[in-house]
């Protein structure tokens, strides 16, 4: 995989890193801001309960006080004692009406609020539960119902139903207390948002609740059953919190009921909308800072990066313009452009040496003189004295002596066409006595040429090519035909044999082959030196087909003899 | 680079501005206005409507007002809650109507206005109902039907005491109730009063009922005062035990006319959850909870007689606390 780009990673690596702090610190925050809302939810609920269960247990306190008094009073002379019950009753109007029952439940006497008396057919009587009293032995405190007794008059009361002492047959009495206002403080709790408060007894049967019809009716259900199990406490039940607290002295218990998932829902959302814009808006300036690294950083480093590719590329023609961008980018291209000055002013001097060099060497390969060449041709002179061929011999010798002066030419590289071709002459005059006339030779030279200039030892290594290659093997007499002709502003001199040819493979390893120390300067050297004086348009082109001859052309510039000074720089 | 970032830069610019436009909802930190405007303000299915009410607004945090013309007859009275109710910046309404049609401008006007329209026990002509929590009237009426067809043997001359003859109410309890007499087959329904809705015109037209109809052994009356009224006539006639009345709703009287057996059955409508489930709704549909309010909520009702009205679930759909 590529690695990133700089302003893309930059602008990932911010957003990536707010995004991290920020849910981090959102969700920090939502958990303990959850906490404190439900731990101050459970405060008020519980101070809420708290509240109730005061009221109810003044209420208690009422009933059992009431109760007390009741019971001292009912022991007394009739007179004396419907007396003190009907002040008592004024007194306190939240007693709704005193009953005394005997053994079997029949109701003996009643005493009520206004002097009311019970109804001659009651439907039934709620005031006093016969099986209860008995069972609980000493009586008990009645969940809230109607007075039943009465025509017309219907209040809500609780009855405490207590067992009569030494009275005879008289043996239960009820004392029913007004409910109305109790319940009114319990419907009139609320809890925080959205919550009530409700009464129930030890086993979780309902005794008040403000929503008790909806409860019949099963449009409402409370968890008191279940609730009845615990202790006492404030308990959060994923989003309800239910706070529970016994009555003291009573057999009820207030609950009181809220539910946290409104608020808490709703502050999670508006964090979580906070959190969404605030990481849109880093998300954005991650975007705006990418840019602005992209236009100072990334954009000069990328232009840094196709300059240094288009350099690889081509190193000679590079031309480097400065790259703006921060200061590190400015060093850096300050940097580039001074390498690459450098690298370029190196390639040159290289360049410049090597050729030298080279022409150092090819001169240095034409002060030689192929050794065996000249054995044999002293070899051959010395045979013509001994046969007294001496106009043979002296002929020999002033070949070989033109053959000398030219090669030489006092250093020069370049001479002119004629010299030239006086040099090839006097080779071939050599050779034509060595190999006994067995091949002829001619010249077509256009005049125009002679005094052109064009390197020296140029024509006789082909020829020595043609000669040792093409027409020694052969029986009949060879002939070489060399032709010297201009061509537009170029100068042709052209070798042509009719031997026995070169295969291909010959051809290519001519131009591409170092000569032995037995062939002297070699065709290859004649190709390089031409191409590092004039350029890799000129040089040497072959033409050869076996058993038909091979034709060498070497192209060469015009150079006129003054010109010499502008190729020939090394002497 | 700079491609990557144009091509991201508008959804990042979407993003922010809807992250931003999320930011600025007001949370409902206030509390909310709610009014409750019933038919009248004296009976006990209206009390009980309060206090389910009252409850809720407790439960709910909200702050109610609850407000009723002088009688259950004052159409335009009720209109004009409904527009004091706008003025004084209610958020909600929770409305029974006393007439179907004629309420039904001033409730669009309040609809329009931007208040929630909440209708309970009577319905009104407006489409802006976001709810209506009401009980089944047709069906009351066939259980008020069903108690004669249950509590008297032999053949059936009903007499039928009826209200509000432009409320729905009346009209569908009376066509329940005969189309429960017309189907049993032993029943005819002899003689029909449309009454004024309080006590001393109901008694008036049911002792001329009777006295007209002797042969009348079921007396249905289909709301409170005429209850009252035919109960009051029925005592007044002293034929408590050979005549079968079912009224509806409950109130002093006609729990002392069913315990001395003047009445014999009555359909108690739970007017308590309607108040209290109208509160509610308000709220739900005010606190964007919209979608957990039935838009329809039928309300429950019962038949108490002689023998279960002591029951203690009964004892609740009876007696208020006051």
């Amino acid at each position: 995989m590529r690695p990133p780009r700089t302003a893309q990673l930059v602008a990932a690596l911010i957003s990536a890193l707010s995004l991290l702090v920020l849910t981090l610190c959102t969700v920090l925050f939502l958990r303990s801001y959850r906490s404190s809302i439900i731990e101050s939810a459970r405060t008020g609920s519980a101070q809420a309960v708290s509240q109730v269960v005061g009221t109810v247990g003044a209420y208690v306190d009422t009933l059992e006080g009431a109760v007390g008094i009741v019971k001292e009073h009912l022991g007394d002379e009739e007179s004396a004692r419907d007396a003190f019950l009907a002040a008592f009753l004024t007194a306190r109007p939240e007693i709704a009406a005193i009953t005394v029952y005997d053994e079997d439940g029949a109701l003996l006497n009643c005493w009520a609020q206004d002097g009311r008396t019970p109804s001659e057919d009651i439907v039934r009587n709620l005031s006093f539960d016969l099986t209860t009293a008995k069972r609980l032995g000493q009586g008990y405190i009645s969940t809230p119902h109607v007075e039943s007794i009465f025509t017309g008059y219907y209040p809500w009361v609780v009855s405490v139903v207590r067992r009569i002492p030494d009275g005879g047959h008289r043996c239960w009495v009820s004392i029913d207390i007004s409910f109305k206002e109790l319940a009114g403080t319990i419907s009139g709790v609320g809890i925080g948002r959205h919550g009530y408060c409700y009464l129930m007894d030890e086993r979780g049967n309902m005794v008040y609740h403000p929503q008790q019809q909806l409860l019949y009716a099963g449009l409402k259900k409370e968890e008191a059953g279940h609730l009845a199990c615990i202790g006492d406490g404030t308990y959060v039940e994923d989003t309800v919190i239910y706070s529970v607290k016994r009555v003291p002295g009573s057999p009820w218990r207030v609950v009181g009921v809220s539910y946290v998932d409104e608020t808490v829902n709703e502050s999670f959302w508006q964090m979580f909308r906070i959190a969404v814009a605030t990481a849109a808006l880093i998300f954005l300036m991650a975007l705006a800072a990418g840019l602005v690294l992209s236009r100072f950083l990334s954009r000069p480093l990328q232009e840094l990066e196709s300059a240094m590719e288009q350099f690889e590329q081509d190193a000679d023609r590079f031309a480097f313009r400065l790259v703006r961008g921060t200061r590190e980018v400015q060093n850096l291209s300050d940097s580039f452009a001074h390498m690459v000055r450098r690298i370029q002013k190196l390639m040159t001097t290289v360049r410049e040496e090597e050729i030298v060099l080279r022409k150092t060497e090819l001169k240095a390969l034409q002060a030689q003189i192929n050794p065996h060449f000249l054995y044999n041709t002293l070899d051959s002179i010395a045979w013509m004295c001994e046969r007294g061929k001496n106009a043979d011999a002296v002929e020999m010798v002033h070949a070989l002596a033109q053959l000398f002066r030219i090669s030489i030419s006092r250093g020069h590289e370049l001479i002119p066409i004629e010299k030239e071709l006086q040099h090839a002459e006097a080779y071939l005059r050599i050779q034509k006595f060595r190999y006994k006339n067995q091949f002829t030779y001619h010249f077509t030279v256009d005049e125009s040429c002679l005094h052109c200039l064009c390197n020296k030892i140029t024509l006789q290594p082909i020829i020595e090519n043609s000669i040792v290659h093409g027409l020694d093997l052969m029986v009949d007499a060879g002939h070489i035909e060399i032709t010297v002709q201009p061509d537009s502003e170029d100068i042709l001199l052209i070798v042509e044999d009719d031997g026995i040819g070169m295969e291909p493979e010959q051809v290519s390893a001519l131009l591409q082959n170092e000569p032995s120390d037995r062939t002297g300067i070699g065709v290859k050297n004649v190709n390089d030196r031409l191409r590092i004086y004039f350029g890799a348009e000129y040089g040497l082109s072959i033409r050869s087909a076996p058993y038909e001859g091979t034709t060498v052309t070497i192209r060469t510039p015009r150079v006129p003899e003054d010109r010499e000074a502008d190729y020939d720089k090394i002497h | 680079m700079t491609k990557f970032i144009k091509r991201l830069l508008p959804a990042a610019l979407a993003l922010a501005l809807a992250g931003c436009a999320a930011l600025p909802q007001d949370a409902p930190t206030s509390r909310y206005k709610v009014a409750l405007i019933a038919k009248s303000t004296g009976q006990e299915f209206w009390n009980a409507v309060f206090t389910g009410a009252q409850a809720a607004a407790t439960e709910y945090n909200i702050e109610l007002t609850v407000t009723a013309p002088d009688n259950e007859e004052d159409f335009e009275g009720q209109n004009a809650l409904i527009e004091e109710a706008v003025a004084d910046g209610a958020k909600a309404i929770i409305f029974s109507a006393i007439d179907y049609e004629a309420n039904a401008a001033a409730i669009d006007a309040a609809a329009q206005a931007g208040v929630v329209i909440i209708n309970i026990d009577s319905q009104v002509n407006s489409g802006h109902v976001a709810a209506y929590i009401g009980i089944d009237n047709y069906g009351a009426g066939r259980m008020a039907a069903q108690s004669a067809l249950d509590g008297v043997p032999g053949q059936l001359n009903v007499g039928l005491i009826n209200y509000e003859v432009n409320g729905a109410n009346g009209r569908d309890r009376a066509a329940g109730a005969k189309d429960a007499f017309e189907q049993s087959g032993r029943a005819k329904v002899v003689a029909t009063a449309q009454t004024h809705p309080n006590a001393d015109d109901a008694r008036r037209d049911a002792l001329e009922m009777l006295r007209d109809h002797p042969e009348i052994n079921v007396l249905i009356a289909l709301n409170e005062p005429s209850g009252v009224g035919a109960a009051r006539a029925v005592h007044q006639m002293q034929r408590s035990d050979d005549l079968w009345l079912a009224a509806f709703d409950s109130n002093l009287e006609t729990v002392d006319a069913l315990q001395n057996g003047a009445v014999d059955a009555l359909v108690v409508q739970n007017s308590y959850s309607m108040g209290y489930f109208g509160v509610q709704s308000a709220y739900r549909l005010l606190a964007g909870q919209g979608s957990s309010v039935d838009t329809d909520n039928v309300a429950s009702a019962a038949v108490i007689t002689r023998d279960n009205m002591f029951a203690m679930d009964n004892q609740r759909e009876l007696f208020l606390f006051e």
